[in-house]
């Protein structure tokens, strides 16, 4: 697994975003990922749609990779971090956070998140809240319009940006979404789609591949 | 013919019955009666108007009035037809003959539109003969029930059977048949079918299993005049274009003095743009034509096709939504706008003109562009020579099958040995092969070969006596859900924000659109307020708008008549000139004779054309656009193998460019060399991206296989968390089931229909057996010109992914850069 990071200043913050579909937070020694649909896979294969176990694997060998890469602290989930209910995909997770005794878990709850908080701290998730606030970066699932001056960070909307090749077909990538006072992370499941309209414009995209992480400014 | 049979009381009765109507049965239908009443399942090929339902439905009739005992309490005929809009007039017309004749049969219609409670009540009680789609048939064999519904079953009528063979409909239809006939031995089965080039294979894939089957082709031909319309001049035509607006005024007489039109285009945007363009030039026909097309609200189509056919429009400007379907009796004249791209179409179309058996079925042609004219006169010829186009049947249509084994878990159940027995006996799957059988049922039991050790995967079970089954009721609605093979774009409902459908749009369209924003739908001028749950709301408004460019609609030519396009290119430099239409292009043709050269038969022409903008090279080929598609990567592939050099490419169905802004010295050896037959399809599969074709078919399959789970406008929204493209499930099967059998259809049918390999060689082999001529020139050349300005550019890029990023990335920085000046 190739790490490429690329440093951005947000607020008084200055966050690493990398090309795995998570920023790091040094000052906190914090993770910040969203929408990690954790059993989705699952939930498609108990309606009748095979997809491999392997995916989810996958998504949770990649963070496990990005806590010891940045010897992280604290893993922050803005939201979307389970699917669809309780499956065995879901179990596996609670496998992944035993293996890090010594980190927090903390989840700012997103509309996918409609299981019970007793359910989440069985898993090993240290805290659940709406939203979380820490020096002046608020976090919070859903990205609000209006945004009276806070620098908030969101997931939800699965941010991706199409590319006009110059033989006018379009290739769109996953990115983080910066704009004046919004940060949007990318899904950190690789098994999710990508919007490419919804995002606030203008804005400067951070979009990134399998090996490298690139700017591309929306006006 | 058997005297007996002629002396029976049901043939008695039914040539009385039609001799009171004033008319006599043709040979084919009286031998279809007669064989029919022999036990024989068979195939009926007629023109359109010659009476091919009244062939197999009076033969049903005849042999239940000689032999009413052998006739049960039930459901005796199954009619499939391809149309839902032909169901509800066969069947009227069915139930007035029985009427008539004097039987107290009853016959309906079932479909999506069918409203639940004459559903229940057929499942209940069904009527004596039944009219179904291909797909409300397999929701019938998704019922509990099913066993009770086709006890007493006698014939299943398969109309317009060449409309289905040739796409997954028609495997849906082998599939329903295989199976339905192994239940009941002595159900007889009837295509009915239009001439196509292939005839006997079409028998063949609608009856595979020996026995009593036999092929009655009437005699009776339809006569068919082409008139094409001239401008005065022939500079009036442009030289490229697909509108064909320079016309018009030609038209409106030809509408005026007929007692009622239809104008055929290709597409739903002409479609649209006719309609406006006949109003502006001809204000007096407001509230006197309509257009119809696929988009258009089905209530507002039915109204249409109900004032067609009372004789209360003077035009419709229709697609081929109006290709099929009933007579519309006071239709007497049909004119075309634009190249038809195929005999069979052609034919079918020209046929919508001029009912009665001996009329002739008259097809006024509007070129859009002044090359088709030649395209005319090659028409002509085909239609001559009789030259109709094959269907190709479909073969192992794996996500077709997975779907139809559902079904039949769905509506109790299966023995997987039995089924694999009745499904080898189909044409489709006659040569599937044990392991492929296999990983079918693995793909409905567990998910898929690496999916054994999947605990929670829930489809189709296996029970204890063996049958396979579905157990859980969300699985069985998810599936009735996304019976049928038919996958379209996601379409969003347009709604007046006052009340009232208009029609239906790609959702794709209606993204790219602000609030406020003017486009055109069904003839009118309609502004977007807001886009709510799959439906967009406007109010009318006026004045400039966009119509919507629908996907899709551009159909390649066809081989049958490209064959005749070069023909009668090539003749039209040899006098004297036969076809009026050549004459009138004499003008052009010389300019391409003195600028170039006009390709004979054995000819191949090349052109090398150098303008400010760079280095053009164009080859004609005429072997439709898809073809030119992969010949244009192919050639741009081996050129660059002799020289380092990038190409944006450009195609129509007469030819293809290759463009370099890079000066190309190519030898007529080297050209030679890159035309050359050998090692063709190895070099195909170099140039082209595959897996990127591969993931636009996947499209399809992922949805009639269930990966994918459609979200169907005017539904709700329920399966949200279930939504995922067929892309993203694309690349996951690439990464992590290589092997997926469903990938593996996915390449084939790129292999079969998108690089269509027996036609690419028969080009090579034609080529490499031509004079190549090769032509410089300073200027476009009148066969050029057309190519140029078509708009689906692409080109070829062997450079990977991070070389296209980093040449992006300067692109869009381009971009900010000159922004910010």
């Amino acid at each position: 697994m190739i790490i490429k990071q690329q440093e951005v200043f947000f607020g008084t913050a200055q966050f690493i975003l990398t090309n795995q579909r998570a920023l790091y937070w040094e000052a906190q020694q914090m993770l910040v990922l969203s929408d990690l649909h954790l059993g989705k896979a699952a939930h498609f294969r108990k309606n009748g749609i095979g997809l491999p176990m392997q995916l989810s694997v996958d998504d949770l060998e990649r963070l496990a990779t990005l806590i010891f890469f940045f010897e992280v602290r604290t893993v922050l989930i803005v939201g979307d971090m389970i699917h669809a209910g309780a499956n065995n995909e879901v179990a596996l997770f609670r496998e992944f956070i035993a293996r890090f005794p010594d980190k927090k878990f903390v989840l700012v709850k997103g509309n996918h998140d409609r299981i019970a908080d007793s359910f989440l701290s069985e898993l090993g998730i240290s805290a659940v809240t709406d939203e979380l606030v820490i020096e002046d970066i608020h976090f919070i699932h859903h990205p609000t319009g209006h945004h009276s001056g806070r620098y908030t960070v969101s997931g939800h909307l699965h941010p991706g940006v199409g590319l006009r090749m110059p033989t006018k077909k379009i290739m769109h990538f996953p990115c983080f979404v910066l704009s004046e006072h919004q940060l949007i992370l990318p899904a950190f499941a690789k098994f999710t789609g990508t919007d490419t309209r919804s995002m606030p414009r203008p804005a400067l995209c951070y979009a990134f591949y399998e090996a490298g992480i690139f700017e591309v400014k929306l006006s | 013919m058997d005297s007996n049979w002629q002396q029976s009381d049901g043939y008695r009765i039914v040539r009385d019955w039609m001799a009171a109507r004033g008319i006599a049965p043709f040979d084919f239908q009286e031998k279809t009666w007669e064989r029919y009443a022999k036990g024989y399942s068979g195939m009926v090929v007629a023109p359109t108007g010659f009476g091919k339902t009244y062939s197999v439905f009076l033969a049903v009739l005849i042999d239940f009035m000689n032999r009413p005992d052998a006739y049960g309490n039930g459901l005796k005929l199954v009619w499939i037809t391809p149309l839902r809009s032909l169901a509800k007039d066969l069947a009227k017309a069915m139930q007035e003959a029985i009427d008539s004749i004097g039987l107290d049969w009853t016959v309906e219609v079932r479909h999506g539109d069918t409203d639940v409670k004459t559903r229940q009540r057929q499942s209940k009680q069904m009527p004596d003969v039944l009219l179904l789609t291909p797909e409300s048939l397999h929701l019938l064999l998704a019922q509990k029930g099913r066993t009770q519904f086709f006890k007493s079953l006698q014939c299943i009528a398969i109309d317009e059977w060449h409309e289905l063979m040739g796409s997954k409909r028609g495997v849906m239809m082998e599939l329903a048949l295989a199976y339905l006939k192994a239940q009941y031995k002595a159900l007889r089965i009837w295509g009915i079918s239009a001439t196509i080039g292939n005839l006997d294979e079409a028998m063949e894939v609608l009856l595979p299993v020996a026995g009593k089957k036999v092929k009655i082709v009437a005699k009776e031909k339809k006569k068919i005049a082409i008139e094409p319309l001239f401008p005065d001049k022939v500079e009036v035509l442009p030289w490229a274009g697909h509108l064909g607006g320079a016309l018009v005024h030609k038209v409106i007489p030809v509408i005026l003095q007929s007692k009622s039109s239809i104008i055929f285009t290709n597409t739903r945007s002409q479609c649209e743009m006719w309609y406006q363009l006949l109003l502006e030039a001809y204000p007096d026909f407001a509230g006197q034509i309509a257009l119809h097309h696929s988009s258009i609200d089905a209530p507002i189509r039915q109204w249409i096709e109900e004032a067609l056919s009372e004789g209360r429009l003077k035009a419709v400007i229709a697609t081929s939504s109006l290709d099929l379907g009933v007579d519309f009796k006071p239709v007497d004249t049909v004119i075309q706008v634009g190249s038809a791209k195929g005999v069979a179409r052609f034919m079918q179309r020209a046929g919508r003109s001029g009912h009665s058996p001996n009329e002739v079925s008259k097809i006024y042609f509007v070129p859009t562009h002044s090359l088709e004219l030649v395209e005319v006169a090659a028409l002509k010829d085909a239609v001559k020579h009789n030259a109709i186009e094959r269907r190709e049947p479909m073969v192992l249509s794996f996500d077709v099958l997975v779907q139809f084994l559902v079904t039949i878990a769905l509506g109790g159940g299966f023995l997987p040995a039995a089924m694999q027995k009745i499904i080898r006996q189909t044409f489709a799957f006659s040569y599937m092969t044990e392991e492929e059988w296999q990983q079918c049922i693995l793909l409905i039991t567990v998910g898929g070969e690496i999916g054994k050790n999947y605990e929670d995967f829930h489809k189709v079970v296996q029970r204890e006596d063996g049958m396979l089954v579905v157990e859980k009721r969300r699985i069985g609605m998810l599936h009735r859900m996304n019976i049928g093979v038919i996958v379209s774009d996601a379409m969003m409902r347009v709604k007046f924000i006052s009340g009232g459908y208009i029609g239906m749009v790609e959702e794709y369209f209606l993204s790219k659109l602000k609030k406020g924003d003017k486009f055109i739908l069904a003839g009118r001028v309609l502004e977007l307020v807001t886009i709510k749950e799959m439906t967009a709301l406007v109010r009318a408004s006026s004045g400039r708008a966009i119509t919507p460019s629908w996907l899709g609609g551009r159909l390649p030519l066809s081989a049958n008549l490209s064959h005749f396009l070069r023909q009668n290119l090539a003749m039209s430099v040899q006098h004297p000139v036969r076809q009026k239409e050549l004459a009138f292009l004499q003008p052009l043709l010389l300019t391409q004779q003195q600028y170039s050269h006009i390709p004979a038969e054995d000819e191949f022409l090349v052109e090398r054309i150098h303008t400010r903008e760079g280095f053009h090279l164009f080859m004609y080929p005429f072997e439709g656009r898809l073809v030119h598609e992969v010949m244009a990567a192919l050639v741009a592939f081996r050129i660059s193998r002799l020289y380092p050099v990038s190409f944006s490419m450009a195609m129509n169905d007469y030819g293809f460019e290759l463009f370099s802004d890079t000066e190309l010295q190519l030898s007529e050896e080297e050209l030679q060399l890159v035309l050359s037959r050998e090692h063709l399809m190895e070099d195909v599969i170099n140039s082209i991206n595959a897996t990127e074709m591969a993931s636009r078919k996947f499209r399809d399959i992922a949805v009639i296989s269930g990966m994918v789970v459609q979200n169907m406008y005017g539904k709700q929204k329920s399966n949200k968390s279930l939504q995922a493209s067929a892309g993203l499930i694309f690349k996951v099967l690439e990464e992590y089931e290589p092997n997926h059998i469903l990938l593996k259809q996915a390449y084939t049918e790129v292999f079969n229909q998108q690089l269509e390999e027996p036609r690419l060689i028969a080009a090579f082999e034609r080529i490499n057996a031509s004079t190549i001529v090769y032509r410089i020139s300073t200027k476009f050349t009148p066969l050029s010109f057309p190519i140029k300005v078509d708009s689906l550019r692409q080109s070829l890029s062997s450079e990977d992914l991070e070389k296209r990023i980093l040449k992006m990335q300067e692109q869009s920085l381009k971009q900010t850069r000159n922004k910010n000046k």
